[in-house]
């Protein structure tokens, strides 16, 4: 698996070198190293001598989609996984740049390593980490733990059935197995088991740690709203305070903003410093777009989404 | 300390002065200045006695005109000092606050919190000429500092005064009364223009950059005020150069968002100056220094 | 005066202060996730966490606070400002960096021309109980910023972590009020050695390492660098840093308003929004991310010491532990330093 990483990593090395030099774009952006374990970070790369800075390991959590609505005047390659590249097929339906702009790099992706899990799970502070293979070696002032990777990936990587990137440019590695085809989403089925009123409950709880900070917004590619409906003051739909109805009002309404168009990458939840959980409202909603309309976020490149298209077949029995 | 105000409006103060509680005043008189209806003036007097002895002001100086339930807005004062019992504000109709202003019928409640901001520096005026030039709807605090002058009082603390001020169009200009009568005075030289006349127009008709070139005033011992869109000041700033006026001797007042209007909440601030605290006047040799946040 | 307050006794001294004081302490809200609250119950407090999620600011400066309470009339409007502060407070377990920062925006809130009453009345009804790190994180770097582990100033009781104790020191005239206190014991000689060896343990661990010297004059070179186009590219524009910021004291102002009544609130605002400077005209002097990304840097390492003489920054790290686009601040001020190069 160790081996996988690095063949992947000199892959995209080599590709950026390759699409830099011949200017077939004006940048890449990828990972780099991060100034902490555990941490991967965004990079912009624009030279060929930048590349080797580019790296690929478990901690490459962030969806890079997102930062396309600021360079949608540049040629961009981008580093994707599965989920990343299906909110920019979700993106290209909805018309946020040019078919030529985009290079994808795709990766097969082996999962992402949920950070603040494997904090958790020491009481001193985690200094150092490496990965061999299936396994994460951890160490910290004083402790030094191996750690089976499997055990320590985010939530929405568990259950993830498109770690291959649906549709990329080039494939830096080989396909990886996809899971068995999960019916329902586990979070979504733990959700569905309760009483509407403990489903209240569960929702508020969460959502009361809420500090209108909107990481969940920025890091999500699909929101890129000129103003979004938080921010109108002519209509004014909720205050910017703390009060717990404008909080969940901005809860539900983004969750629904994303009916048909997340792909459960999660970065939203990664990104709140609250630890809200988020996606199962959204991967709730996606499971109703698919019953409804058999339609899943940016699987295929020629799908158009529901939401947004009108068939004279459309489904009408639930307009009253 | 505890004041429980007088009948027509109920304060709670505890010890120190709260920088954040309007004023209570009332509209005396409001009317439409410019044919587009976009711009009105409000007449506004304290509601309390105590409150209109205590404020005292600059010309330049702003206020926060307060409306409960819609918020603030930060409005030049365009009375001027010498100009007793209410103040004028010009409001532009652009949001959800100044709409409201707007709508405001005579005996409406506003509040106020002000005076603030640093104002005109008036010292500096003392024995000079002063150089007005105004561009649409930016002539608010000019039109303060030239009542200020014009004041029998005041007149001789400085020379010549010599105003040139432009609209788009006649109906546009602010102040046309006032304007009138300072056109029949020998002790200021006032040149009013119009991008594009009509057909009562008999006054100038041409851009104020090239009015002012046109009138050629002296820079020497000359302190110039200008105020107006972006795009006027823009072609006029190498008007100014031209006639050789330094930086020192250019201010002009700044617009920027702004909220608490006393230097806390952090908004309007240029490098580290703010707009409300330090400003919103600043000479063209302040803002050389500053980073171009505005 | 150093004392002692034996750990069995924690739960019954946190009712002894409720008792007369209205209590703000560190409280979990989930697993890993903890922010200052008024206490109902004693047992609510949690230490356990190294530092909270929302700083300690929060309690002079609510993210959300009503300014006064209004209610319209026919012939007179009413409006009752909420300024007052009905009952004495105590701030416990803030840390060092915390404490810190209320003297940084102390200076913004007092200031000479006007005060800024929300923020000051509660300022001076409370006591602030600070509370040493005995471990502090390596993404800590307040002895870089004349700040440190076991920085004493503007606690007026220290509290340190001595395990089946924590050791008192009453440093204040508002300190010494609780020497009375019916729990706190005296110290003896090996609980202060043994606080000792933790200081110098925990001073040992965080290292000068940022270099902040000139980082002001380096700045006033740089105002249009080409560095702030790069360092803003993986900024999201979101406002964690900027909420979860010891130091960070922008806010807007609100009315909301029923029919008739209603309240004027002022909420804690961002600079790296989009809307921040946003004009009715439509005009945004700071239209990108890059300009806002600059404002928000100037004003920490530039500004705000041009003011008032010393940075806008604690160094608390929770930025860099927060920023979900791992953003590291303590990179970007070596970058600086070298002119934007790195």
């Amino acid at each position: 698996m160790e081996q996988t990483q690095k063949t992947i990593q000199d892959k995209i090395r080599q590709k950026a070198k390759e699409l830099l030099s011949s200017k077939k774009v004006d940048l890449i952006i990828g990972f780099g190293e991060g100034t902490l374990p555990l941490r991967a970070t965004p990079i912009f790369v624009r030279t060929p001598e930048e590349a080797d800075r580019l790296i690929w390991n478990s901690f490459c959590e962030n969806n890079l989609a997102t930062y396309l609505h600021k360079l949608n005047q540049f040629k961009v390659g981008l580093v994707v996984k599965g989920c990343d590249a299906r909110s920019v097929i979700a993106l290209s339906h909805e018309k946020r740049f040019k078919p030529d702009q985009l290079f994808l790099i795709g990766v097969p992706c082996q999962r992402m390593v949920d950070r603040r899990k494997v904090q958790k799970a020491f009481e001193g502070e985690i200094l150092r980490v490496s990965e061999q293979g299936d396994e994460i070696t951890v160490e910290g002032e004083d402790f030094k733990k191996t750690l089976k990777r499997e055990d320590f990936l985010y939530p929405s990587c568990r259950v993830c059935i498109h770690r291959n990137p649906v549709k990329a440019d080039v494939l830096v590695g080989d396909p990886v197995e996809e899971s068995s085809l999960v019916e329902v989403h586990p979070d979504v089925k733990e959700f569905e088991k309760m009483s509407p009123e403990e489903r209240w409950r569960y929702f508020e709880k969460e959502a009361s740690r809420c500090i209108r900070c909107y990481a969940c917004r920025e890091a999500c590619p699909m929101c890129y709203c000129a103003e979004c409906f938080v921010d109108s003051s002519n209509p004014k739909w909720i205050e910017k305070g703390l009060s717990p109805s404008d909080i969940d009002f901005y809860h539900i309404v983004r969750a629904y903003h994303q009916s048909g168009r997340c792909s459960g990458c999660g970065a939203c939840e990664r990104a709140c410093p609250m630890e809200i959980k988020l996606t199962y409202l959204t991967q709730r909603l996606n499971q109703d777009v698919k019953e409804m309309f058999g339609f899943e976020t940016g699987v295929d490149p020629d799908a158009p989404p529901p939401l947004s298209t009108y068939e004279t077949e459309d489904r009408q029995e639930f307009i009253k | 300390m505890n004041e429980i105000a007088t009948t027509n409006h109920h304060h709670e103060f505890i010890h120190m002065k709260n920088p954040y509680l309007p004023i209570p005043a009332v509209v005396k008189n409001a009317l439409v200045e410019t044919s587009d209806r976009m711009l009105r003036t409000l007449e506004l007097r304290f509601l309390n006695e105590e409150d209109a002895q205590a404020f005292s002001f600059v010309p330049g100086q702003f206020c926060e005109l307060s409306l409960l339930g819609k918020g603030e807005a930060p409005f030049g004062i365009a009375s001027s000092p010498t100009e007793k019992g209410s103040l004028k504000f010009t409001i532009n109709k652009a949001g959800v606050v100044t709409t409201a202003l707007h709508h405001l019928e005579e005996g409406t409640e506003v509040g106020i919190r002000g005076p603030l901001g640093n104002g005109y520096p008036m010292d500096l005026f003392k024995g000079k000429n002063v150089l007005v030039i105004g561009g649409g709807f930016a002539f608010t605090t000019l039109r303060s500092l030239i009542a200020y002058f014009l004041h029998p009082e005041n007149r001789n603390k400085v020379k010549d005064i010599t105003v040139v001020y432009g609209a788009r169009t006649p109906g546009l200009l602010l102040y046309k009364e006032e304007l009138a009568e300072w056109q029949k005075r020998s002790d200021i030289k006032l040149v009013v223009t119009v991008d594009q006349g009509d057909k009562d127009w008999k006054g100038k008709v041409g851009l104020v950059p090239n009015v002012l070139e046109e009138a050629a005033p002296s820079s020497e011992n000359t302190y110039a005020v200008i105020c107006g869109p972006p795009v006027m000041i823009k072609f006029t700033f190498p008007k100014l150069m031209a006639l050789r006026f330094p930086n020192e001797r250019i201010y002009t007042s700044l617009e920027k968002r702004m909220k608490c209007g006393i230097g806390k909440c952090g908004r309007c601030n240029i490098g580290h100056l703010y707009v409300c605290k330090d400003g919103p006047v600043f000479s063209y040799a302040q803002l050389e220094k500053l980073p171009k946040d505005y | 005066m150093k004392l002692k307050l034996d750990k069995k006794n924690f739960i019954p001294f946190l009712q002894s202060l409720m008792d007369e004081y209205d209590l703000f302490a560190p409280v979990r809200l989930a697993d890993g996730v903890s922010v200052y609250k008024k206490i109902d119950r004693p047992n609510e407090v949690d230490l356990s966490l190294r530092n909270t999620q929302k700083p300690a600011k929060e309690i002079f400066f609510p993210q959300s606070e009503t300014m006064f309470r209004y209610e319209k009339a026919e012939k007179e409007n009413r409006v009752t400002s909420t300024e007052e502060i009905k009952r004495n407070r105590v701030l416990l377990g803030a840390r060092p960096c915390d404490i810190q920062a209320f003297a940084l925006i102390d200076q913004v809130f007092a200031g000479k021309d006007y005060t800024d009453i929300y923020y000051l009345n509660k300022r001076k009804a409370t006591t602030v109980i600070g509370m040493s790190c005995d471990h502090p994180l390596s993404t800590c770097f307040c002895s870089s910023l004349n700040g440190g582990p076991f920085h004493r100033e503007g606690s007026d009781l220290f509290l340190t972590d001595l395990g089946e104790s924590y050791l008192v020191e009453l440093l204040t005239e508002k300190g010494m009020a609780f020497q009375k206190n019916k729990f706190f014991q005296k110290a003896d000689d090996k609980e202060l050695a043994l606080a000792k060896g933790i200081e110098e343990k925990a001073a040992a661990k965080v290292k000068v390492s940022v270099p902040v010297d000139g980082i002001e004059k380096r700045l006033d070179q740089m105002v249009e660098s080409p560095y702030w186009d790069r360092i803003q590219e993986k900024c999201l524009g979101c406002r964690v840093c900027t909420y979860l910021c010891p130091t960070c004291h922008c806010f807007d102002i609100v009315d909301e308003a029923l029919t008739k009544k209603g309240r004027r609130v002022r909420n804690w605002d961002s600079c790296l929004s989009s809307l921040y400077s946003q004009e009715t005209s439509g005009h945004n002097p700071r239209p990108t991310n890059r300009e806002r990304t600059r404002q928000r840097l100037m004003h920490k390492f530039n500004y705000f010491p041009k003011n008032f003489d010393r940075i806008a920054c604690v160094g608390c790290g929770r930025c860099i532990l927060y920023c979900p686009g791992h953003f590291d601040i303590r990179q970007t001020i070596k970058e600086i330093q070298k002119g934007g190069e790195g």
